[in-house]
């Protein structure tokens, strides 16, 4: 009998064909950003969350749950709150979580991430309203940064929110932060009436300063002028009462003869005090008119007068 | 007669076979035998096809990283290469095709932007599309109208916007299921927590750098701390006062306009009175110094001029000061614009003092 020839082609499709079709009953990935969870018959068996080509039972038998296993961004509702001194507030907060437990999670929430988060946001209320009721509104706003509490407000929400997340989610919450924080509408009337009446305030208080200050900075520019005069005058006497000093030393010279040194000064001085546009009215008997009276001695006339 | 067609060499069907003498052939093996020629140009053909999608199941592998990108290689699911090495640059590379490789393609040169999403005014398109402010109503409505909370207990709209870029790849992509959302929220967190500590006058105009400042200071805290792997290239942070308070801050802004003004002009009256006043007690001093040299130069000249013409006095003293006061009087009546010399014997003399003639004089000669 003779045995039949199979083409080497169609025998390498067939296999390859085989391959694939085991592999993809058999095999399965696992990408880096994912843990996937494996179960049998409905049971956990095994979660992995290294990356690679693994090895499965084929359905039935085993079952695939994939997760995504990075950091997600959750944002809850804004909610109205109450602090320590019965200010109502409106906080919204964020969280960063990422899967810590999958058989946890998987056996919680069915993989199903939307049901998580809901998980997540009630938590979140509990941990934000514990927090906040424990502070007052000051701690969380406040012009003074030593009286904040901002940031350890965020700490002690995490630190609350993370251990019940972890044992009955299976979620580790890595980042929480206040995305937003308000009052109620009622409330934000009355804030916009006082911060009109401080503006008004304002306004009336630049007025009163630019008045009295424009007013004080002009009286001490003429207190600084007038002291800055009398100290130049005073430094000008001084120099003139050493010049004087110093002129009398030569007064010695002048008491060889004090008729004649007083004779030239006078004449000295007359001349300097009629050097500029002076209207003299002289009678005859004044030097040099003398000359014209005949009667009397040339240079015996002794008065002069002058008229400026 | 020559055959354009070529109707010689078409392959000629064959002949029966009483013509060749031959035993007679039946239709079946024809059948068979056609059956089998055209299976084989079958498979000739789908030999053809899959040898070409063989060949295009490879080339499908290639692909290009462009320059603005980087790309991590997932090989049934894990990254292809150690460290940086897992990051393929820009250029031409060959990868397995789906599902045995899997490329990520990951913007690392291009900038993103994300702007915070909770502390603005509910803005709509059309008030978008004009640049419109928003309305007044009084109060703010919670669910639609962002603002902040200052540390004063004031209300301000605040919006930030952050320019960035991934600086470590796989720790954005690998580790981070939405880091731009993420982003968004260290943003919002960032602009309260500014907001706190601020003043809402500081926020809207007296420390408007300082309050950015300590809203980027925040954002790169935070993203320090969650390690984020991006970089901040720049940071805008906008900050309004509600719409209720727009004309409250005008009338504030043009208050504290006006005192400066006026402190201006007292502080511009204070530098100019004493820059006048030093001028001044500079004139005085020299003018001290001027007339005390003037003193003491005269005062030399005096002693020089006495000492010179003792001698000639002590000769004879009365016609010596005759000849002085002569020459001195020539110098003085030279000098003088006016004379008047009167008789030696007159009844009265009458003189009308005032000054009005010279000035008009003055004037005049001006």
């Amino acid at each position: 009998m003779k045995m039949r020839k199979y083409n080497p082609v169609t025998l390498a499709t067939g296999l390859l064909v085989l391959v694939i079709f085991l592999a993809m009953l058999f095999c399965f990935q696992v990408r880096q950003t994912e843990v996937v969870v494996v179960t049998t018959f409905g049971r956990y068996t095994r979660a992995i969350a290294e990356p690679g080509l693994k090895f499965r039972w084929p359905w039935p038998i085993q079952n695939l749950h994939r997760f995504d296993n990075r950091i997600h961004n959750f944002e809850k509702h804004y909610e109205q709150t109450t602090t320590r001194d019965s200010k109502t507030i409106l906080v919204d907060v964020f969280l960063g979580w990422k899967i810590n437990d999958p058989k946890i999670f998987l056996e919680r929430f069915n993989g199903d991430m939307k049901r998580a988060e809901e998980g997540l946001e009630v938590l979140l209320r509990a941990a934000k309203n514990s927090v906040i009721g424990q502070h007052p509104l000051s701690d969380l706003i406040s012009p003074n940064p030593q009286d904040l509490k901002f940031s350890q407000m965020e700490q002690e929400m995490l630190n609350s929110i993370k251990p019940a997340a972890k044992e009955s989610y299976g979620v580790e919450v890595v980042a929480l932060g206040i995305k937003q924080l308000g009052l109620p509408q009622g409330v934000t009337e009355k804030v916009f009436e006082r911060m009109k009446a401080e503006k008004d305030l304002l306004v009336k208080q630049y007025q009163g300063e630019a008045a009295g200050e424009a007013i004080r900075i002009r009286s001490e520019a003429d207190l600084e002028k007038e002291r800055i005069l009398a100290e130049a005058e005073k430094q000008a006497r001084i120099i003139r009462g050493q010049a004087d000093a110093e002129a009398a030393k030569y007064f010695k010279t002048f008491e060889q003869d004090p008729e004649f040194a007083v004779f030239l000064l006078k004449l000295n001085a007359l001349e300097q005090a009629l050097k500029d546009r002076a209207t003299l009215i002289l009678d005859t008997r004044t030097t040099p008119f003398d000359v014209l009276n005949s009667k009397q001695e040339v240079g015996t006339g002794k008065r002069q007068g002058e008229q400026p | 007669m020559s055959d354009p067609l070529n109707l010689d060499k078409l392959p000629k069907r064959p002949k029966p076979a009483d013509e060749e003498g031959l035993a007679p052939t039946t239709f079946e093996d024809a059948s068979a035998q056609a059956l089998s020629e055209a299976l084989r140009s079958s498979f000739r053909i789908i030999r053809l096809i899959m040898i070409g999608l063989v060949l295009l199941f490879l080339c499908s592998g290639v692909f290009v990283v462009q320059p603005n990108e980087q790309v991590i290689l997932l090989r049934l699911g894990k990254p292809v290469g150690v460290g940086e090495g897992m990051l393929f640059q820009p250029g031409w590379h060959w990868a397995w095709p789906y599902p045995i490789d899997e490329k990520v393609r990951i913007r690392t040169g291009q900038s993103q932007t994300v702007t915070s999403s909770t502390g603005w005014y509910a803005v709509t398109p059309e008030m978008d599309a004009t640049n419109a402010m928003p309305t007044a109503y009084g109060f703010l409505r919670p669910e639609s109208e962002g603002y902040t909370l200052t540390g004063d207990g004031g209300i301000v709209h605040v919006k930030a916007t952050l320019k960035y870029r991934v600086s470590k790849p796989l720790r954005y992509h690998l580790d981070f299921a939405d880091v731009p959302a993420l982003l968004t929220n260290v943003l919002n967190e960032a602009i309260f927590h500014a907001s706190a500590r601020f003043t809402a006058d500081a926020a809207v105009y007296k420390d408007r750098p300082g309050f950015r400042d300590a809203v980027m200071e925040r954002v790169n805290e935070l993203v320090e701390k969650l390690d984020l792997g991006i970089v901040i290239e720049t940071g805008d942070v906008e900050v309004l006062p509600p719409a209720d308070l727009f004309d409250a801050y005008v009338k504030v802004n043009n208050a504290e306009e006006q005192r400066g003004t006026e402190l201006s002009k007292a502080r511009s009256y204070r530098d100019e009175t004493v820059r006048t006043a030093i001028g001044q007690a500079k004139a005085i001093i020299n003018s001290g110094l001027v007339s005390s040299n003037w003193l003491i130069s005269q005062v030399v000249a005096d002693e020089r001029a006495f000492l010179d013409q003792l001698p000639l006095y002590r000769e004879n003293r009365e016609l010596y000061k005759q000849r002085l006061l002569a020459a001195a009087m020539e110098r003085v009546l030279t000098n003088a614009s006016v004379k008047f010399t009167l008789p030696e014997q007159f009844d009265e003399l009458r003189l009308q003092v005032t000054r009005e003639p010279e000035k008009l004089e003055s004037k005049t000669s001006r």
